[in-house]
């Protein structure tokens, strides 16, 4: 083996060892005693770096990401046999959705009633339910093979009475989580209260 | 059923992908820390890499990620997307990976030269003068001494990662300790170096 041919395959080579060509090439043993220094010192600069992790609040939004999108998603995976979407935006569709929902639905002019009839008139033909989702009011009817985003919000317990169901005064203005689902159109379609026998 | 030290990263996934969080967290836990410090080395920045970080665990969390187990491990996958996201990082602010305040060559030649870098590499010193010229590097051999040295990537995994075959690995790293040992070498005798670009004579 020739110089060029030992160090062609240096880095396989384990630098600790006694390689012959080493012994018998006095350059060769020079430069292999720098290549031994600057490993040793890669070793080191490895172990001082050894502790540097990503900041713990990076496992934290992973987390709340994951609850997100995987979490929600996949009890209607089960359920429909829906394909799932996930963009970011839908939640803010879903905010905005449910704040113009909510808005209608907390007019002075008797809103329960209206409310119980569009709930009713829901169920009567068969689209109220959605594994625990109840349709709102005037939300067309959504496809099987239509595509859905599910995003969960915070909502004031009022607009669980916007949708027929009792919530006691004192209780009103408290927040509760709902899962919101969103048509492939953007329009917020049905809505679950998650914690909805807590009322 | 809790994650353990036996499960592979493959199961891992499985179990992510069927909406196991557990599983999602004991990935990130795993590989976390290595991509994070890949990223770090190789921006430079603290919040470029978390951010590459996030990414690249929302990554795994699409369906249809991208990760082919033929191919290559996982590890071998997220260190590529980290790659990825970096590149294109640095595309977008149109410059190459910034070295940072602190590697200007200002300060090198601050540094303790008049000892042998080679001979105090593993002191203080020694590691913040290899640490700058490790980030001094072009990036190509910058991103293989990380991978392989710091990391202790194997050649098969960083191929993947970089996208490249096993024998562009070998001859980049093969290249890159070469540069390494001329720059620590270098500035053993920065006044020799100087003097390499003294004109021998005025032309005008």
């Amino acid at each position: 083996m020739n110089c060029q041919e030992f160090w062609n395959a240096m880095p396989e080579l384990d630098r600790e060892a006694d390689h012959q060509h080493v012994r018998e090439c006095a350059a060769c043993a020079v430069r292999m005693a720098r290549e031994r220094e600057l490993a040793a010192g890669l070793r080191a600069m490895a172990t001082s770096y050894r502790r540097v992790a990503a900041p713990g609040r990076v496992e934290k939004q992973l987390r709340a990401a994951f609850r997100a999108r995987m979490g929600v998603g996949q009890a209607w995976r089960v359920q429909g046999g829906w394909r799932l979407v996930f963009p970011w935006t839908a939640a803010a569709a879903a905010v905005v959705a449910l704040a113009v929902f909510m808005v209608g639905g907390r007019q002075p002019s008797a809103p329960a009633p209206r409310a119980e009839m569009a709930v009713a008139a829901s169920a009567a033909d068969g689209q109220g339910e959605y594994d625990g989702f109840i349709a709102l009011p005037n939300a067309g009817r959504l496809a099987d093979t239509e595509d859905v985003n599910l995003v969960r919000v915070e909502v004031p317990r009022s607009a669980m009475m916007a949708l027929g169901l009792e919530v006691s005064p004192e209780r009103a203005s408290e927040l509760v989580e709902a899962d919101v689902m969103i048509g492939p159109d953007g329009l917020a379609r049905a809505v679950r209260f998650v914690d909805s026998d807590t009322l | 059923m809790n994650p353990t030290r036996a499960e592979t990263d493959d199961e891992l996934l499985f179990r992510i992908q069927s909406g196991d969080e557990q599983a999602f967290m004991a990935l990130y836990q795993r590989r976390q820390a290595a991509l994070y410090r890949f990223a770090l080395h190789m921006t430079g920045s603290p919040a470029i890499a978390e951010d590459v970080i996030q990414e690249v665990f929302l990554t795994v969390l699409r369906e249809g990620c991208g990760y082919d187990p033929g191919r290559g491990t996982l590890s071998g996958y997220l260190f590529g997307i980290v790659r990825k996201l970096v590149l294109r990082r640095a595309e977008r602010e149109r410059s190459d990976v910034p070295l940072g305040p602190d590697i200007e060559e200002t300060k090198l030649a601050d540094s303790n030269v008049e000892s042998d870098p080679l001979l105090d590499l593993t002191r203080r010193e020694g590691i913040e003068n290899l640490r700058r010229a490790v980030q001094a590097l072009p990036r190509r051999y910058r991103e293989v001494v990380v991978l392989c040295d710091l990391e202790e990537v194997d050649y098969a995994d960083a191929a993947i990662a970089l996208g490249c075959p096993i024998g562009t690995v070998r001859s980049r790293l093969h290249r890159a300790r070469g540069l390494l040992l001329d720059k620590l070498t270098h500035e053993r005798s920065p006044r020799q170096a100087v003097n390499a670009w003294k004109p021998a004579r005025c032309l005008t």
